[in-house]
Order: C-alpha cells, then sequence, then structure tokens
C-alpha cells in the first residue's frame, strides 16, 4: 500500500477541495488557501487504511450505475404506491436470508445501500456476506432473490458471481 | 410563483402533523424514531423550499445540511442506546 | 424550465403524501419503515430536483444537489440503523403465517 499513498492523497485532497468549493461559495485569496490547507489535514488524516471500504473503489461506474439504480427505484415506487392505496391492503411481509457472493467490501456496503434505497425492500441485519432482507411482497423482494441487482454490482466491481 | 411555494410549504406542515401523529401514538418506540426521521427529512425540503421563498438559497441550504447530519448522528445515538438496553 | 420544476415538485409531492398516508395505515414498524423509505428515496429526490432545476444553473443549483446526494446516502443508513435496533431488541416482524 505503500506505493499508491501520494496518488491517493492528491484524490482526495482534491475531491475534498471540490467539496469545499461548492459549499463556501466564497472566492477570494483567504477563503482558497484556507480550504486547501484544510483539505490537506483531513485527507492526510484519512489516507492509507488498506481495509476501508473505499480502497481501489471504482467511482467512475458507480457513477453509471446509479440511473439503472434509480429507474428501479422509481418502479418499485409506483408498485408500493399501488399498494398502499389499495383499501384492502394486500401486503404479505416476507424475511428473505440472501447469501451474497461479493468479495469487496464496498460492494457489500453498496448492495446494503441499494436494497435499503428501493422501497419495498429493507436491510435488517448483515452479516459478512450473509443479509437478511425484510420485503413487503414477493415480487419486491424479486429484484434480490433473482440475482438481478448482485450481477449489476459485479459488473461494476469487475467480479465474476457464476460459481454458485 | 410565491402562491405555489407557500402551497408546498401548507402541503409540509401538514404532513409533518401527520407524521406526529405517529410520534404520539406509536405503540413502540422504535415507531416514534422512525416517526421523528420522517419528520427530519420534511424540516430539510422545508427550509430548502423556504430560501426559496425568501431568495437566500445559499445561507439556507447549509442550515439544512446540518440538520440531515444532526439528525443521522442522533438517530444513531438512540438506534445504539435502544438496541444494548432491549425493547422497553 | 419553470414548468418541468413545477412538475417535478408535484410528482415528488404526490409521493411524499402516499408516504405519510402508508405510515398511518401500515401495521408494524418493519412496514412503516417501508413508506419512510419511499418518501426519503423517491419524493424527497424529485422535491429538491425540481427546487434545483427552477433555481437554474449557478452555485444555488450545485448546494442543493449537495443536500440531495446527501440525503440519498444517509437516509437508507438511518432506516436500516432502526429497523436493526428493532430487530436485536425483539420485536418481531409480522409475516404471511400468522395472519
Amino acid at each position: 500500500m505503500k506505493s499508491s499513498f501520494p496518488k491517493q492523497f492528491i484524490a482526495n485532497t482534491l475531491a475534498l477541495f471540490c467539496v469545499w468549493l461548492v459549499l463556501s461559495g466564497k472566492y477570494d485569496n483567504f477563503h482558497l488557501v484556507l480550504g486547501f490547507m484544510v483539505s490537506c489535514g483531513v485527507a492526510w488524516l484519512n489516507t492509507g487504511f488498506p481495509h476501508s471500504p473505499f480502497h481501489h473503489f471504482p467511482w467512475a461506474r458507480v457513477v453509471l450505475y446509479s440511473p439503472w439504480l434509480f429507474l428501479r427505484v422509481v418502479e418499485s415506487s409506483l408498485h408500493l404506491t399501488k399498494l398502499i392505496l389499495n383499501p384492502s391492503l394486500p401486503i404479505k411481509p416476507i424475511l428473505i436470508t440472501y447469501r451474497s457472493h461479493l468479495r469487496h467490501r464496498g460492494a457489500i456496503v453498496l448492495l446494503g445501500n441499494s436494497v435499503t434505497l428501493t422501497p419495498g425492500t429493507i436491510t435488517v441485519e448483515v452479516n459478512g456476506n450473509a443479509f437478511l432482507v425484510h420485503a413487503i411482497d414477493e415480487t419486491a423482494g424479486k429484484d434480490l432473490t433473482t440475482g438481478r441487482m448482485e450481477r449489476q454490482l459485479a459488473w461494476v466491481f469487475q467480479e465474476d458471481t457464476n460459481q454458485r | 410563483m410565491i402562491n405555489f411555494f407557500l402551497f408546498l410549504l401548507i402541503i409540509l406542515s401538514v404532513l409533518i402533523l401527520v407524521y406526529l401523529y405517529r410520534v404520539i401514538q406509536g405503540p413502540t418506540v422504535f415507531d416514534r424514531v422512525l416517526g421523528l426521521n420522517g419528520i427530519s427529512t420534511k424540516a430539510i425540503i422545508l427550509v430548502v423550499v423556504m430560501g426559496t421563498v425568501y431568495d437566500r438559497v445559499e445561507m439556507f441550504v447549509d442550515i439544512s445540511t446540518g440538520y440531515a447530519l444532526l439528525n443521522l448522528v442522533g438517530a444513531f445515538a438512540i438506534a445504539k442506546f435502544l438496541e444494548q438496553r432491549g425493547a422497553p | 424550465m419553470v414548468i418541468l420544476a413545477v412538475g417535478l415538485i408535484l410528482f415528488g409531492v404526490f409521493f411524499l403524501v402516499v408516504a405519510a398516508i402508508g405510515t398511518l395505515r401500515l401495521p408494524d414498524v418493519f412496514t412503516r419503515s417501508h413508506a419512510v423509505s419511499l418518501t426519503d428515496s423517491l419524493g424527497a429526490i424529485c422535491v429538491l430536483a425540481g427546487l434545483s432545476i427552477y433555481q437554474g444553473f449557478g452555485i444555488n443549483m450545485l448546494k442543493i444537489l449537495v443536500v440531495l446526494v446527501l440525503l440519498l446516502l444517509l437516509n437508507p443508513v438511518i432506516a436500516h440503523a432502526t429497523v436493526r435496533a428493532a430487530y436485536r431488541a425483539g420485536v418481531k416482524p409480522q409475516t404471511e403465517e400468522d395472519q
């Protein structure tokens, strides 16, 4: 990890400095220099943990993954809206146990976050690779149980999950 | 246009009252926490809309960012406490 | 531009109202958390995106988008923390068998 430290440090500093530029909104010399110093310090404190979930994190492909996730969110929101506005309330809640084959820690974090973000399914417990997911009915959980979401994430992290 | 934003503010306030019913009435303490979470999301949107009405978005957005982060810390504190102590 | 912003805001407000109805109607804490997560993910995204489009290009739009991304990242985490606390504290979810 020693060799990639300066590259990661510069990348973190630039990202934090962009956040500073957006949030401060003042572009005179004093604020620019202060922001650069602060982002250098924070990046120096936070770089170089080899077990962090953001180690070797493919940011570009995650940005490409987000429109697909947004479409899924809209689709399952409409499904949940139909369920809620139905006068007889036809919900059948189930608990799904799911074991994923992803290895990267960031992939596990992203899978749990995507499952919770999608309306109708919520991650109750994560233990290593084993997920316990509460779904409001079978149709809402179908995305996870058929492995569709995991295949997308395997594409994002360039892993193969075909050995099941 | 200002009328539309006032209409939006009124709708958000009514929704906050609905969630407040869940906070007061909730059978378990987790329902109350969930209702508070919903209220804080509405409050974030409400602050941004208020900034649009007063034409000072850059200030109100900072307030709502702070509100979101404080909400995260508060929800974590309550969740950790209840998890270790068990259901009341 | 204004028409697109108003349309997005009204679309989001519809989902906010549906989620409030869901919080009143659904039976237990797990299903209610679905309703709250529906609001957080779609309603808040649509309303904030509409407001940022109404502002036009500039620093204000970027700032509102920062709040949007923050909500998108933090709200699932809060929902997961609450539900996990409920599960570990011994609240049993209603499933098909006991209805």
